[in-house]
């Protein structure tokens, strides 16, 4: 159902026009932040180019990777707003590309304490950008593959990303697929968990344009309140990746 | 530009003329020889010799001249760099992973091992350096202009180097914030404004923002070129001018690739991201000459001026955003979503306003882009002027004058 059309990770201009779809295509914007050094970069890339890059160094401001994806028939634009993660950098400078942002992924390192502790400070950062619970919002907790080295536990991920009305995800940019993941088996793929976005974002979507921004706000995050526990949702994605 | 300016951008190393250039090298290696062994030692010449065609010209060279570009002696370093305590220093976490991660700036093909005790030296450069001046802050980036100074100078050199370097061109991007920083991008638009209006409308009108040129300025472009020569041979001219040339030779790249702007989908995504892949073969000597052209035409100081109007002109530019976040938070986030999908189509107006140009230009095939605005067309034509009659010589002789200007100062921040 949810197949991808093409991969956009792309590496010269040339390629950008001709990949281009058509004019009307709609775009999703999703900004991807957390600490320095949690994947941000691993992730966006694992989604957009469908493998771990080798190396990866660290986010100067701002990087942009985008894929199109189908979404029951409709060709979707995903962009991927990947952060500096270090703090001076978010303060002035990517304050530009919150701008027009339809989604937000917060990613923690399972294997950083103190990338855990970081989360509330990203969360009022978003406040601050006129983006709250109005906005998709979802925790993702990366490097699950690391199970020796897990710091933070995934039951008290749970109950921050309830308190905050977040799904949660647990997953490795690095080895999707590994890593037990707690009591659900295995952890879950890159792919799925922005493709869950995109849903959101697609199903949303006429209620955006029939009602006024308040009127949106009460309803929004009731379908996604439960995301982790709400296991239907999830593994109907899952499967179709 | 890019059409009318190739001429006189072969470079020795591109095969034309081998011998007139292995003769022009040969010349060059002994009148840098020659300045380094007067009394004083001759550093306009070195300045000149830096900025000028091919630059330095090898890592042997640069031991040697850089020091005097940033006017550290030598004879004075202590034998052994001063023990870096890692324990407890606030910085090592952030620097430790930013260099773990630095593989691409070591030569490919260099034994691990040998990696990794660069990298540790690395380290202890950044960590000394940051420890001596607690006013300054580490950046992320930082550690790409580190590097190429241990690699090219070695671990005792270097921390010299970097720490002159930090108090002076990097000092502003060192700030406890990045405000500065945001200052000095803000010269990018006037620049491009000055040689193309219509690049520079274009990208108002995509509101793309400087970031993407965030990484070429603070880490001198060290961070987004792969090939280690060219950025050597940038810091060669990075470094005997004036520390606001990166955002010069920032606005060049972008005015050389002028058309895959304008044929790019007229929206933020698609601008920062052509812009921010740099194209690995860029003509460097002849963008260098081109950034020193702007430079001589367009001083800073003018460019503070014009920056300024131009700011309060533009109520809805993106610099004014910028300027007054709060303007931006105000609009709804579900406003905008569809504003956004309204955004994607590409501008037809900009559009048909190039091909009108296009025709216009088609008789005059060859000549510096030309524009239906009058004042754009009487800039162009200036820099056209400047372009065929400036020899890069005389160019490289005001940059010269303008850093020795500077030097004295050196101790004020550019923006205090």
């Amino acid at each position: 159902m949810a197949s991808v059309e093409s991969s956009t990770e792309f590496t010269s201009s040339l390629t950008v026009s001709s990949n281009l779809p058509p004019p009307r295509t709609r775009i999703f914007k999703i900004i991807v932040i957390g600490d320095s050094g949690v994947g941000k970069t691993c992730l966006t890339y694992r989604f957009c180019a469908g493998k771990f890059p080798e190396k990866t160094e660290a986010t100067i401001g701002v990087d942009f990777r985008e894929k199109l994806i189908d979404i029951d028939g409709e060709t979707i634009k995903v962009q991927l707003w990947d952060t500096a993660g270090q703090e001076r950098f978010r303060k002035s400078m990517v304050q530009h590309y919150y701008r027009n942002v339809h989604a937000v992924v917060f990613v923690y390192d399972v294997t950083s304490a103190a990338s855990f502790r970081s989360l509330p400070a990203w969360i009022e950062e978003c406040k601050q950008h006129a983006l709250g619970q109005e906005v998709p919002r979802i925790l993702v907790g990366n490097k699950c593959d690391l199970l020796n080295s897990v710091q933070v536990g995934t039951d008290l991920a749970q109950q921050f990303a309830d308190a905050h009305s977040m799904p949660l995800f647990e997953t490795s940019a690095k080895n999707p697929g590994s890593g037990d993941g707690g009591s659900r088996g295995s952890s879950d793929h890159v792919e799925a968990i922005f493709m869950t976005v995109a849903h959101k974002l697609k199903s949303q979507k006429p209620l955006i344009l029939s009602q006024p921004p308040g009127g949106v706000l009460a309803g929004d995050t009731v379908t996604l309140r439960r995301g982790r526990n709400d296991s239907e949702e999830k593994e109907s994605w899952a499967c179709s990746c | 530009m890019k059409k009318s300016r190739s001429v006189g951008a072969s470079s020795p190393l591109n095969g034309i003329g081998r011998q007139d250039g292995d003769s022009r090298r040969k010349r060059k290696v002994a009148e840098i020889s020659q300045a380094l062994n007067v009394t004083p030692v001759d550093v306009a010449v070195l300045r000149r010799m830096a900025i000028s065609e091919g630059g330095l010209l090898t890592d042997e060279i640069r031991c040697k001249v850089w020091p005097w570009l940033l006017n550290v002696p030598t004879d004075t370093l202590p034998e052994e760099p001063e023990a870096v305590e890692r324990e407890n220093n606030k910085d090592y976490n952030q620097v430790l992973l930013d260099v773990q991660r630095s593989l691409r700036r070591f030569p490919p093909g260099m034994p691990d091992e040998q990696r990794e005790g660069l990298q540790e030296e690395l380290i202890d450069i950044i960590l000394r350096v940051l420890g001596r001046n607690t006013q300054l802050h580490y950046y992320q980036g930082y550690h790409d202009i580190v590097v190429t100074f241990l690699l090219v100078l070695g671990e005792r050199l270097a921390t010299a180097l970097v720490e002159k370097l930090s108090t002076h061109h990097l000092r502003d991007f060192m700030d406890p914030t990045m405000d500065n920083t945001k200052h000095i991008l803000n010269y990018l638009m006037p620049i491009i404004e000055r040689v193309n209006p219509e690049v520079h409308d274009f990208m108002q009108q995509a509101e793309v923002g400087t970031i993407f040129a965030l990484s070429w300025l603070i880490t001198w472009f060290g961070h987004v070129l792969s090939d280690f020569r060219h950025v050597v041979r940038l810091y060669d001219f990075f470094l005997a001018c004036h520390p606001l040339m990166p955002i010069y030779f920032a606005a060049v790249i972008v005015l050389y690739r002028e058309d895959e702007v304008l044929d790019c989908e007229c929206d933020m995504a698609s601008v920062h991201h052509l812009l921010s892949q740099i194209p690995q073969d860029l003509p460097y000597e002849t963008l260098i000459s081109r950034a020193g052209d702007l430079f001589v035409q367009f001083p800073p100081s003018e460019l503070a001026r014009e920056a300024a109007q131009q700011y309060s002109q533009h109520s809805s530019s993106l610099t004014l955003i910028n300027c007054h976040p709060s303007l931006r938070t105000a609009a709804s986030t579900f406003k905008d979503f569809d504003l956004a999908s309204e955004q994607q189509r590409p501008d037809s107006v900009l559009r048909r306003r190039r091909r009108e140009k296009q025709a216009l230009d088609g008789a005059s095939a060859g000549a510096v882009v030309a524009t239906a605005q009058p004042t754009a067309a009487r800039r162009l034509v200036r820099l056209a002027v400047m372009g065929l009659t400036v020899a890069l010589g005389a160019a490289a002789l005001t940059l010269v004058n303008t850093a020795l200007e500077w030097a004295p100062k050196l101790d004020l921040q550019l923006f205090p």
